[in-house]
């Protein structure tokens, strides 16, 4: 399968596991705090905003938090290609265009304040927006206004004494959405929910589309954290790439979804940034680019050995 | 906060947009949070260990694991209607099952509090079913079969397991308060609305358990 498809059947897969733990009372809980009976991870970002808000130390947040730095270490932001359920929210914005239109019209008080910027929004064009390089375009390259955002997440818990990001976080919201309609069509509870999450959910992912790259506090987390990640990090084998050998692609810096240029690393988003999606893998013409998961040094040397005879051009 | 590598981008460092949407953005969340903080919210019946409001409005992520794990089905994530500030935490849904602290499912102690990665449902040292005030069971007499028909209707009196419901001279029950702990056994077995209530405009069972404050308020009874 490819991993285009893998990046929409995996999320779905961890909604509808969540979905039957939930109808059979099993409660594997979600995303926000995932687990077997007394065994939990927690969201890191959850659980840091709720022993703030809280003011105390617990146990199982601590833990999960050391779980998901160690995990982020090693996979990098590899959670947001592959697990979050919020960009398939996204998706729809290609799959129905026209379908968004009433979610837009009203947006609900929970999120009034959550959609500056959303006029300069609607001007960016799609990605893949065929630009020389997408690397080069500001827009589509992860914002450090998200730092400012996780600061809030875990200021407002502090300061209000509950996590507030929590109740507007479209990965626990996808989750409520499934509870929710299973609670609506399984047992008849008639809620105002129903309607106002998914507003809340096409509103910051549909409506306010660039939240993974310049609001999500969690992948601002991810980001930090990655700086210590050197694992699975696209390397081009320069005997293959094309623009290697004297021709002119850059398709590997026009497919990424978070504007690093993997040939002129120097020119894109920050290697932190990288998602582990294997666009760049999938989409090289020449095959020249693979994703191993320990830097080995023969391959770094052929990165370097590319990088090199750039400089000399 | 490093930008990493912006050579060749429109900027070094942090733009102006970055700036003003990040510093918007955090604003907006805690106006956000201290508009949810402020605005109504109705008391609601918690699971056991959930008792202690403001733990739980602090602690409670709302991962559902709580809800999801309930063996009788006798929490619901809370309806917006209830207060946005409470929204999607647990509460009870006694329609569905009574709580009998996972007597069966876990030996006595509740899989919600087991369970919650917060520690937002917490029991005190020494907690009981029979000290743990969820809330209180109250008999709706309008829609109440005993009552508006005198049919001798009893499922209430016959489910409850700390005998805190007696019959009248007139076979109807009366819910000594003293002794409910709120554990919704009478709810859920309460007929009223599959034998007719909802011509006489009912919307709820006839005997539900509401939370101890609203009780307080009227003054008893």
């Amino acid at each position: 399968m490819k991993s285009r498809h893998l990046r929409v059947v995996i999320p779905l897969a961890v909604l509808a596991f969540a979905g039957v733990g939930y109808v059979v009372h099993t409660g594997f809980g979600s995303l926000s705090a995932i687990g077997w009976g007394s065994v939990s991870l927690l969201c890191p970002v959850g659980a840091l905003a709720t022993m703030l808000a809280s003011k105390t130390v617990i146990p199982r947040a601590v833990i999960s938090i050391v779980i998901a730095l160690v995990a982020i270490v090693v996979f990098g932001r590899a959670f947001c290609a592959w697990v979050c359920p919020a960009p398939l929210v996204s998706k729809l914005r290609t799959a129905f265009k026209k379908q968004d239109a009433p979610g837009l019209s009203k947006p609900t008080g929970i999120v009034a304040g959550a959609d500056e910027g959303s006029e300069e929004e609607k001007a960016d064009s799609e990605h893949g927006c065929g630009s020389e390089s997408c690397a080069a375009c500001s827009k589509c390259r992860p914002s450090d206004s998200r730092y400012f955002i996780l600061g809030g997440t875990l200021l407002s818990a502090a300061v209000f004494g509950f996590p507030v990001f929590c109740l507007i976080c479209p990965i626990g919201l996808s989750f409520a959405l499934v509870f929710v309609l299973i609670n609506l069509f399984g047992a008849g509870d008639v809620t105002w929910s129903v309607v106002a999450i998914p507003v809340v959910l096409v509103v910051e992912m549909v409506f306010f589309r660039k939240w993974c790259s310049h609001i999500c506090p969690i992948s601002a987390l991810m980001s930090l954290v990655s700086k210590f990640n050197k694992t699975f990090r696209p390397k081009i084998d320069a005997n293959r790439c094309i623009e290697s050998r004297g021709g002119e692609c850059g398709r590997c810096a026009q497919v990424c979804e978070v504007a690093i240029d993997p040939r002129h690393p120097e020119r894109g988003a920050d290697w932190s940034e990288c998602i582990k999606c294997c666009a760049c893998v999938d989409a090289c013409p020449g095959k020249a680019i693979t994703m191993p998961a320990l830097p080995l040094r023969s391959k770094m040397e052929d990165n370097e050995g590319v990088l090199q005879g750039e400089r000399e051009q | 906060m490093e930008s990493g590598k912006n050579v060749g981008s429109t900027s070094s460092g942090m733009s102006r947009r970055e700036f003003s949407v990040g510093l918007g953005g955090a604003c907006a969340l805690l106006a956000v949070g201290g508009g949810i903080r402020v605005a109504p919210a109705q008391a609601c019946v918690r699971p056991p260990g959930g008792q202690d409001e403001n733990r739980l409005i602090s602690s409670c992520i709302r991962c559902e694991r709580c809800i999801g794990i309930c063996p009788n089905g006798a929490l619901a994530p809370a309806h917006l209607e209830d207060g946005v500030l409470g929204v999607r935490m647990p509460v009870a849904n006694f329609d569905a099952g009574w709580c009998d602290w996972c007597a069966d499912a876990n030996g006595g102690v509740p899989l919600c509090v087991e369970t919650c990665p917060t520690q937002a449902l917490q029991l005190a040292e020494g907690a009981t079913p029979e000290n743990v005030i969820m809330g209180k069971a109250v008999i709706i007499e309008d829609w109440c079969l005993a009552y508006s028909k005198y049919n001798g209707c009893r499922f209430c009196y016959d489910a409850c397991p700390y005998e805190a419901i007696t019959l009248d001279e007139y076979e109807r029950p009366v819910v000594d308060l003293d002794l409910c702990n709120g554990c919704g056994a009478c709810q859920a077995a309460c007929v009223s609305m599959e034998e007719g209530s909802i011509a006489e405009g009912a919307t709820t069972r006839a005997i539900v358990v509401v939370p101890e404050s609203s009780i307080e308020e009227k003054g008893g009874r």
